[in-house]
């Protein structure tokens, strides 16, 4: 049977036949880099229409319908405007760190492809800190933001990163705890361990209510941590015009815009992993023939069927809500969520001592 | 020279060369970033030795919070642009006092230990293992200096609330 | 009680949420509801709304006849100067001499459609048509007449 696993194992094999293992490591880290460059690119045109899609039907309009068959081909379009667009760097700024910027971006938003599970025994690095791995380095996408908006020298961009900071800062809290009851209820940090942790049943359904009160607070606090609307203080249109990224045009904001789209994914794959079961398919508990049927569809659809689940739930928050305002965003966090998911990890260690989940 | 001593030397020049650029660069925010990046580097040699919890641990703390803290400091003190002026000779001279004393002391030391070999199997880095040392209250765990770290902790945090808070206008 | 205060906002600020993204929902699933109008594509079957205000016109009946009086109560009621009225006399049957409009000059390019002078015209000679399809390659091709020539004012309208 054709599946990812089975393709990586046959290239790993073919390419230690024909050249020495240091070699074949090289090439299988180039064969990499390109791969995730790639999913990048498709996720980001992909990403892109689904969410002016969405945003048009639930705003009872169209949408992008001119381009190509349906409008598939808007977001081709675009990117070919974006691509042949003078990226500018406005006068009076710090020249080095304004073009870094974006790239410090773009490679958080890279590094952070590691450790996620796409299919089974399908996975760039199985390292065993998995969920820890990406709580840290997703702090690192804050820097590329602080960067471009103190580069800019523009009040707005400076007002923007201002705020970014202090909502990421502040939802990475409530983010980690939620993650925190998963890694409770399944005993491991690894995202592989967790993924084969739930074969009897996904998380959400196993850990009963600390599960869901967890999931819900990891939404939110992602959609915050994405920048993304309800949530979306540091780009704020209405008000700082586009907050961190004013100054920017052509590919360098094409970087950013890309980012925080991947960035999406990327946290709503590890919101599928830790709560929906990542590849594993539905199971219930020792149904045998059902579960039988369900393994007949392959891990990498469940997979991205999950994921894109996931951001399609997000994408409906960003078109129903209207933005907070800081103070509010503040006290959500620090009133509400917190004390929450503080409470709810209390309750999540009683349910896995004494062993009440499913 | 095989794949894992470059990879060294990459990540070690990386840690220097951002480390040296951070204390001569006169933009204040440009230093903070070397810093950054010196701060990546060494937990890039954390992930070369593989101690994958550590160099995470790394990250968060030292990028996700300290130079994130430095940054917002800087943001609310200066403006963009701004040079700093060059230090006074007697500054230089101190500094460069300084940094003698402490490399003099660190080689003194490192030429003196004695690097015995030891037999044992090293202890798996993992998270499992790592929790249990931490929490242990047998020779060698740490569960009382980690339980007095965090009473320095609750310390800091009871000072930083009473200095922060707004004392209530007398109404009389 | 605070305690039951904060839980009921808890669960007062999801079910407000939750009745906000069923209505998103509830579009998402009808297509039907769609409100967009593919324009230049369905030019003849365009229905726009009653009170849609594209220009100003004045009606004309099947001899060529129109309700202005030549008042130009729309003149001083335009505020900023769209409108000019140039008047004539006209001799009635009974000899005397009757104040009458000459031409209505209207200029579209600096109307804003507020309205104003189809409220300040005291015999509904001038009203506000729905088209919008204006752009010419010359302004002046803006500056139009609204009186058609040879026209002349209906028989009773004072």
């Amino acid at each position: 049977m054709l599946s990812f696993s089975q393709i990586a194992s046959d290239v790993d094999q073919w390419l230690h036949k024909v050249c020495s293992p240091t070699w074949a490591l090289v090439f299988e880290m180039v064969i990499i880099g390109v791969s995730v460059i790639g999913l990048f690119a498709v996720l980001g045109l992909v990403l892109v229409l689904m969410e002016r899609r969405v945003a048009a039907w639930m705003q009872i309009r169209l949408g992008p319908n001119r381009v190509g068959p349906q409008g598939l081909l808007q977001s081709l379009a675009d990117t070919l405007k974006l691509l042949v667009k003078e990226g500018m760097t406005p006068g009076g700024s710090d020249k080095f760190l304004f073009n870094l910027a974006p790239f410090i971006a773009m490679i958080a938003a890279m590094l952070l492809m590691a450790p996620i599970a796409f299919a089974s025994n399908f996975q760039i690095w199985n390292i065993n800190i998995g969920v820890l791995y990406v709580s840290a380095v997703s702090s690192l996408s804050v820097i590329g933001i602080l960067m471009a908006g103190w580069a800019s020298n523009n009040k707005y961009s400076l007002m923007g990163a201002m705020r970014s900071g202090a909502q990421i800062v502040s939802y990475e809290l409530s983010a980690g705890l939620s993650i925190l009851t998963i890694v409770v209820l399944s005993g491991n940090l690894g995202l592989n361990d967790i993924v084969l942790s739930q074969k009897d049943g996904w998380w959400i359904f196993k850990g009963h209510i600390p599960a869901i009160i967890a999931f819900i607070i990891f939404m939110i606090a992602v959609t915050a941590e994405t920048n993304r609307a309800p949530f979306d203080l540091a780009e704020a249109e209405s008000e700082l015009t586009a907050g961190f990224h004013t100054e920017y045009s052509g590919m360098k904001f094409a970087l950013f815009f890309l980012a925080e789209y991947i960035n999406v994914f990327i946290v709503c794959a590890i919101g599928a992993t830790l709560f929906l079961g990542g590849w594993m398919p539905f199971h219930i508990g020792n149904l045998e023939g059902f579960n039988h049927v369900m393994d007949y569809i392959p891990s990498s659809i469940w997979f991205f069927g999950k994921t894109f689940f996931l951001i399609f739930l997000i994408m409906w928050f960003r078109w129903t809500f209207p933005r907070l305002r800081i103070d509010q965003l503040l006290n959500l966090e620090w009133k509400y969520l917190l004390p929450i998911s503080m409470f709810n990890i209390i309750l999540v260690t009683v349910v896995a001592i004494m062993k009440w989940y499913f | 020279m095989d794949g894992s001593t470059i990879i060294f030397y990459i990540l070690a020049a990386l840690t220097l060369g951002s480390g040296l650029l951070a204390v001569t660069t006169r933009q204040i925010f440009r230093s903070a970033i070397y810093l950054l990046f010196s701060l990546i580097g060494i937990a890039g040699l954390y992930f070369w030795m593989n101690y994958d919890f550590i160099a995470a641990v790394q990250i968060v703390v030292y990028v996700g919070g300290i130079v994130v803290l430095i940054i917002f400091s800087i943001f609310l003190t200066h403006q963009t642009g701004e040079k700093l002026p060059s230090p006074t000779l007697s500054r230089q001279l101190f500094a460069a006092l300084a940094v003698f004393c402490g490399a003099a002391l660190i080689l003194v030391q490192l030429y003196h230990f004695q690097y015995t070999g030891t037999t044992e199997t090293a202890l798996e880095p993992n998270v499992n293992n790592i929790g249990m040392q931490m929490l242990s209250t047998d020779v060698g765990g740490y569960a009382l200096p980690f339980e007095v770290v965090s009473i320095l902790l609750l310390a800091a945090l009871v000072g930083c609330i009473v200095i922060a808070l707004r004392t209530k206008p007398q109404t009389n | 009680m605070f305690i039951t205060n904060y839980i009921k906002n808890v669960f007062g600020a999801v079910k407000s949420l939750a009745v906000g993204m069923k209505r998103t929902g509830y579009y998402f699933t009808h297509h039907k509801e769609i409100i967009t109008e593919q324009y230049p594509d369905n030019r003849d079957t365009l229905v726009l709304a009653d009170r849609f205000k594209g220009e100003v016109v004045m009606p004309h009946n099947e001899n060529n006849e129109h309700r202005c009086t030549g008042c130009t109560a729309c003149e001083l009621a335009c505020p900023n100067g769209t409108i000019k009225v140039v008047t004539k006399f006209d001799i009635t049957p009974e000899g005397k001499k009757k104040k009458a409009v000459d031409k209505l000059v209207y200029h579209l390019e600096l109307c804003t459609m507020c309205n104003l002078c189809v409220v300040a015209c005291p015999s509904d000679a001038i009203k506000m048509a729905p088209t919008f399809e204006h752009s010419v390659f010359d302004r002046s091709q803006l500056t139009k007449v609204l009186n058609q020539p040879g026209s002349k004012i209906m028989d009773g309208v004072e």
